[in-house]
């Protein structure tokens, strides 16, 4: 959890959580201290939700800041909006933290430009996944409202958030917090220095939440414990499935090579992939002589090379929203897999993916003397290696 | 239909025929309708099928492509391209209970400035009947 | 042309062809849809060694990616290859050659008629051999079984156009009549010439698969009457493709669509802030990412003439969007106005490269 960097204040809940935070986000709006809104609206099928930039403050009420599923990671609306120019226009949005998150990671991959963004997040409960939005909207309301009030996703919500120990205040401007707190208010917390600026210049006349701030932040320590405690389970259940020879051809042996999962991937965001470009291409008589040399191969060719190589390209910034599981045609679990992977490529070069602590993406960076594993592994290879001694 | 409505309609015309067609009609000081925002290319075939859809999905009342006349085309084939790529648009707006009418297609040569004054004001005319474009509105598209 | 007949199953026969065709040297490999045994898992699969033709199950009606997409790159091998395609991506295969992706010059192209494919959920959910039973009773009844792609139970086009190779798989098999192979190339004649089984001159009779084409047509119309009363007007249109996630998955699974960067990837549609400014001016709100229904008309009017209605698009959309419904019924539409059959033949050019001088006469 990132720490306040000025006083919260107190938003109240007395109508319920989402019409004090649409009363917010309208009173935002309409002191012109933004230009515009980034929120989620029902599409008019009304079995999904789309990103809506607004700037009509009467759309507020149709918006749904807290939605039951993630369709579009939200990253990927903030990419569509900066990528090719930034502009004068403030423009705030709110997204779950894992969008978030991948938010700043592009935003050092070159991909978002958040100079004049504001970035709001909110205690997130978890999500349902999207096939079961789609099938059932109203089922997946009810259970999300399940969790939602807990704070603890359960076997209705993406398989990934039982794990996900970034569910609160992130690296955002503003958070809302409400997890603990709920009957008594909603806390807005500024994040950043930008952040304390706008609340200050909102000038909002409500309580001060020095008081409230202590029970919110005992509550998500007290819910991210239980949520590290699953992800223990989980990553072990995952590093037993991927490990050994047949591992990963085991979890991806459904595999069709759509690519959904990298094309819905928000840190993934190259424009033609290596994996779908002609300099993948498998020559075509070398692939026959390959069907010779075994007897037969699998196609569409170089599945597991595309998921490992996908491992190697993003691993270091996969936020773990659990999007390419939802896109999966062939329900592959494949955000287990990158997020436990993930977490051992963050580990080794001490990087968090979607912090904003000034560190470097790490294949950018380098010190003279680092990494003592790899010094290993070389020294294992030379002949008479020396390290077994 | 509201009086105020003053249709939109993105004009793609080609340089050697239906762009000197319009200029033509300014010249001679036909008076044609506002309506018409025209875009210059260098022809008719220029025009990508997705520019007549992103020009209607963006809002336009009216889409007009001008060419020169069949077998006119100053790259020779260039229209005959452009007729069957229209036709195909045209088709998929019908096949979506889209209103096809918002697209046109007219042959305009270099000397036709009135035949550019008739067109673009009967278009105007038509247009204004159909009133405004919904995708002017639409914020899910 | 002429005819083998098989005593035996039509699995059973395919497989005795496949065995000549490989074994004694006729092609270099074998292109066709396999089950691993182990787990049940689903793929296609190219065979070099004659002992692992068993493993294949080529008229399984299950398709895990448009073989055509697969066979363009393979066909380029200069090794010969036999594969076995459904018509669907047959025909899908014969547009891409069109298009420059591929060649039939080194294939012997085996397909059959064809009682549709399981959707690919079913496939992984559970354990086709359970489905298959019955699928292949209802099949061979020239009916249409209930659990396949809704495209394929629209599907007219479910006998074979232009393969080398027939094999007789769907509608109304007398019993006892064993596998039916109908030799339709020189080619494949010559190759076939010492495989065993009775040959003779038998022709694919159509009537026989009446019933099925009744069938057919039917659930044909009334797929696309439903298409036509959902997705009619902007209001249908943004019903329907309103909750796209723009994943792109049904361009990037389908055959026809083989662009390596896709127009709607590409950096024609990133915008700078007075784009997305207007939008606001004008109606005081924009859907971010932008052109979700850009994306699908452009589509449509970029490759729909060519459609086959394989139903690869409906299958991997992570949000159910009858895509292939959609495509198939407007495709059917673009193709028609230009007298066009997506697949019918190599030689046929696609509508939007040719024209003639006198047509369309009420436009422009
Ligand atoms: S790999 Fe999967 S979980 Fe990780 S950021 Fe990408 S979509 Fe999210
Ligand atoms: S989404 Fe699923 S089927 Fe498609 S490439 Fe990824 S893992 Fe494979
Ligand atoms: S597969 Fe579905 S969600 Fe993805 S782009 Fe196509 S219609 Fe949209
Ligand atoms: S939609 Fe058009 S540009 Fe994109 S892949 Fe298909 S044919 Fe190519
Ligand atoms: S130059 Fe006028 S249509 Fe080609």
């Amino acid at each position: 959890m990132t720490e306040a960097t000025g006083t919260p204040f107190v938003l109240n809940t007395d109508k319920g959580l989402e019409t004090s935070l649409r009363g917010f986000l309208r009173q935002l709006l309409e002191s012109g201290n933004i230009g515009a809104l980034i929120l989620p609206l029902k599409v008019p099928s009304g079995d999904s939700f789309a990103w809506i930039m607004l700037n009509d403050a009467g759309m507020i009420d149709d918006a749904v800041p807290f939605p039951a599923t993630m369709p579009v990671q939200g990253a990927k609306a903030l990419r569509s909006l900066t990528r090719k120019e930034r502009g004068e226009l403030t423009v705030m949005a709110l997204m779950r933290p894992c969008e978030i998150r991948a938010g700043i990671e592009l935003s050092k991959l070159g991909q978002v430009n958040t100079e004049n963004l504001i970035l709001a997040t909110y205690d997130c409960a978890g999500a349902v996944p999207l096939q079961s939005y789609v099938s059932d909207p109203a089922a997946a309301e009810k259970n999300f409202k399940e969790f939602f009030i807990t704070g603890e996703p359960d076997q209705n919500a993406k398989p990934i958030c039982a794990s996900c120990t970034d569910f609160s205040m992130v690296d955002s401007d503003i958070h809302f917090g409400y997890f603990g707190v709920r009957e008594k208010g909603m806390l807005v917390i500024p994040g950043t220095v930008r952040g304390t600026d706008l609340l200050k210049k909102m000038d909002l006349q409500t309580a001060s939440g020095s008081e409230l701030l202590p029970v919110w932040k005992a509550e998500v320590e007290k819910l991210t414990e239980k949520r590290s405690s699953v992800r223990k389970i989980v990553f072990k259940k995952t590093e037993k499935d991927i490990s050994g020879f047949t591992g990963m051809l085991n979890v991806f042996e459904n595999c069709i090579g759509c690519h959904n999962c990298q094309s819905v991937c928000p840190v993934c965001y190259c424009r033609l992939c290596y994996f779908g470009s002609e300099a993948s291409r498998t020559n075509p008589e070398a692939m026959v002589n390959e069907a010779v040399k075994r007897g037969g191969i699998s196609l569409p060719p170089d599945r597991i090379m595309f998921h490992t190589g996908r491992l190697a390209h993003m691993s270091l910034s996969c936020v773990s929203c659990g999007q390419c599981t939802d896109a999966c045609p062939v329900s592959i679990p494949v955000a287990d897999v990158f997020s436990f992977v993930a977490e051992q490529t963050q580990h080794t070069f001490e990087y968090k993916a979607g912090r904003n602590d000034g560190k470097p993406l790490p294949l950018r960076d380098f010190k003279k003397s680092e990494l003592p594993g790899v010094h290993k592994l070389v020294k294992d290879a030379e002949p008479g290696g020396t390290s077994h001694e | 239909m509201n009086k105020e409505f003053t249709p939109r309609i993105t004009s793609f015309l080609c340089k050697w025929c239906s762009y000197t067609g319009a200029d033509l009609a300014g010249t001679s000081r036909l008076q044609y309708s506002t309506s018409i925002i025209p875009l210059q290319v260098m022809c008719s075939s220029r025009v990508d099928p997705v520019f007549l859809l992103k020009a209607y999905l963006s809002g336009s009342d009216g889409v007009l492509m001008g060419g020169c006349h069949p077998g006119d085309c100053h790259y020779e084939t260039g229209n005959y391209h452009t007729r069957r790529r229209f036709a195909l648009v045209k088709e998929v707006f019908d096949s979506l209970g889209l209103e096809s009418a918002r697209l046109k297609l007219s042959w305009i040569s270099a000397s036709e400035g009135p035949k550019f004054a008739r067109v673009a004001n009967e278009y105007t005319e038509e247009i204004r009947k159909l009133g405004e474009n919904p995708t002017r509105k639409s914020i899910f598209l | 042309m002429s005819s083998i007949n098989i005593e035996k199953s039509a699995e059973k026969g395919i497989n005795d062809l496949l065995r000549h065709l490989l074994g004694n040297g006729k092609v270099d490999a074998v292109l066709a849809m396999r089950m691993v045994k182990s787990s049940g898992a689903w793929d296609l699969a190219l065979v070099t060694d004659v002992k692992n033709l068993a493993e294949l199950s080529p008229l399984a009606p299950v398709m895990t990616v448009n073989a055509s997409q697969v066979l363009s790159n393979l066909s380029l091998s200069g090794k010969k290859i036999a594969a076995v395609l459904k018509p669907c991506e047959l025909r899908g295969f014969v547009e891409r050659v069109k298009r420059e992706q591929g060649s039939l010059e080194n294939l012997i192209t085996i397909s059959h008629t064809c009682g549709g494919v399981f959707p690919l959920d079913l496939v992984v959910e559970g354990s086709v051999d359970d489905l298959l039973h019955k699928y292949e009773k209802v099949v061979a009844t020239g009916e249409i079984p209930s659990n396949i792609r809704d495209t394929c139970k629209a599907c007219e086009h479910f006998i074979p156009m232009n393969a080398d190779i027939t094999i007789a798989a769907a509608g109304e098999c007398k019993p006892g009549h064993g596998c039916m192979i109908y030799i339709n190339s020189d080619k494949a004649k010559e190759a076939l010439l010492e495989c065993t089984g009775h040959h003779g001159n038998d022709l694919l009779d159509p009537i026989s698969l009446e019933k099925l084409a009744a069938a057919r047509a039917k659930e044909r119309e009334k797929l696309f009457s439903s298409i036509e009363k959902d997705c009619s007007g902007l209001d249908g249109l943004v019903n329907i493709f309103g909750k796209c996630v723009g994943c792109h998955g049904c361009s990037r699974v389908c055959p026809i669509c083989y662009c390596t960067l896709c127009d709607f990837e590409s950096a024609n549609f990133d915008y700078n802030l007075p784009y997305f400014e207007e939008h606001l001016a004008r109606k005081g709100a924009l859907r971010l990412p932008p052109d979700t229904m850009l994306f699908h008309m452009g589509r449509l009017t970029h490759m729909s003439f060519s459609c086959v209605g394989c139903g690869m698009c409906s299958d991997v959309c992570p949000v159910s969007i009858p895509v292939a419904a959609v495509f198939s019924r407007t495709g059917a539409k673009t193709a028609s106005i230009f007298d066009y059959v997506p697949g019918r033949d190599v030689a046929e050019e696609i509508p939007v490269m040719i024209f003639k001088e006198e047509e369309f006469p009420e436009l422009g």
